[in-house]
């Protein structure tokens, strides 16, 4: 394990691949609002972020979401559901960007000597 | 897959919705024109979407077996064959020799919420490239 390549970086790595994985998903939904007989798509967090750790692509989690009301053309994105989740995504995804740079900046603190080091 | 790849799936959105108020306009622009013949008089157009893989997804997914996201494309865009409206007018420079004018199939209310519809959707999806644009910008603090 090299210095960069902690733990904690890693998982971030993953989790910040899902919540992008998921704005695009979320972002297709949107774009085919109006396309007859599409289906929303959503990820398995969970799976995703399993997925994501071990290297694999997330889409592999990928599944149509089951409940939701089709409109007579087939079509079921439903605006609600995809602006909320979209406002999510993004908090998770800048929840993910904060914590990472949390951990750069615990390496740069290490690298200078700690909080009274020489340089910066 | 990037957070570049949100933004082409985005753009494709509002390409279609734009072609869509295109053919919207050019219908409510010929709602009145009449004509004596009917084959020749303005019909109805009208588009149809459909979800379109996107090219380095397409791939990459085709192995996982996942669908992927997807864009969207304007697939065709059709004729509305429902009949003209016909309105007896003798005197109107169009009627032809039974004394009725043929008026394009296009009704206004309709094509006014399609607009309506295409506009809504076409800030949608402005509003989903933002949100993809913000978090690139807030990858690129990682550099900071």
């Amino acid at each position: 394990m090299s210095l960069f390549d902690t733990p904690g970086i890693r998982t971030l790595e993953s989790y910040l691949d899902v919540a992008e994985a998921r704005q695009t998903l979320i972002a297709s939904n949107m774009a085919n609002i109006d396309t007859p007989g599409y289906k929303t798509q959503d990820l398995n967090f969970k799976q995703a972020l399993a997925a994501a750790e071990s290297g694999q692509d997330p889409y592999v989690a990928q599944h149509a979401v089951n409940g939701l009301l089709a409109r007579p053309d087939g079509n079921n994105v439903n605006l609600d559901r995809e602006s909320c989740l979209m406002a999510q995504t993004q908090l998770q995804y800048s929840t993910g960007i904060a914590l990472l740079r949390e951990e750069f900046s615990d390496l740069r603190e290490a690298i200078d000597g700690g909080p009274g080091g020489s340089s910066s | 897959v990037n957070l570049f790849g949100v933004l082409d799936i985005s753009a494709s959105a509002l390409m279609a919705e734009r072609q869509r108020a295109e053919v919207v306009t050019s219908n409510l622009a010929n709602a009145e024109s009449a004509g004596a013949n009917p084959a020749k008089v303005y019909r109805r157009q009208e588009v149809v979407f459909a979800a379109e893989p996107m090219g380095g997804f397409a791939n990459a997914m085709a192995a996982a077996g996942a669908p992927g996201p997807e864009g969207v494309a304007v697939e065709d865009v059709v004729t509305d064959t429902s009949p003209l409206v016909k309105r007896y007018d003798p005197g109107n420079a169009n009627a032809d020799a039974q004394g009725y004018v043929h008026y394009p199939n296009v009704n206004p209310t309709q094509e006014m919420t399609d607009l309506m519809e295409a506009v809504r959707s076409y800030q949608l999806n402005i509003s989903a490239a933002q949100a993809a644009k913000s978090m690139i910008q807030q990858t690129l603090t990682l550099l900071k």
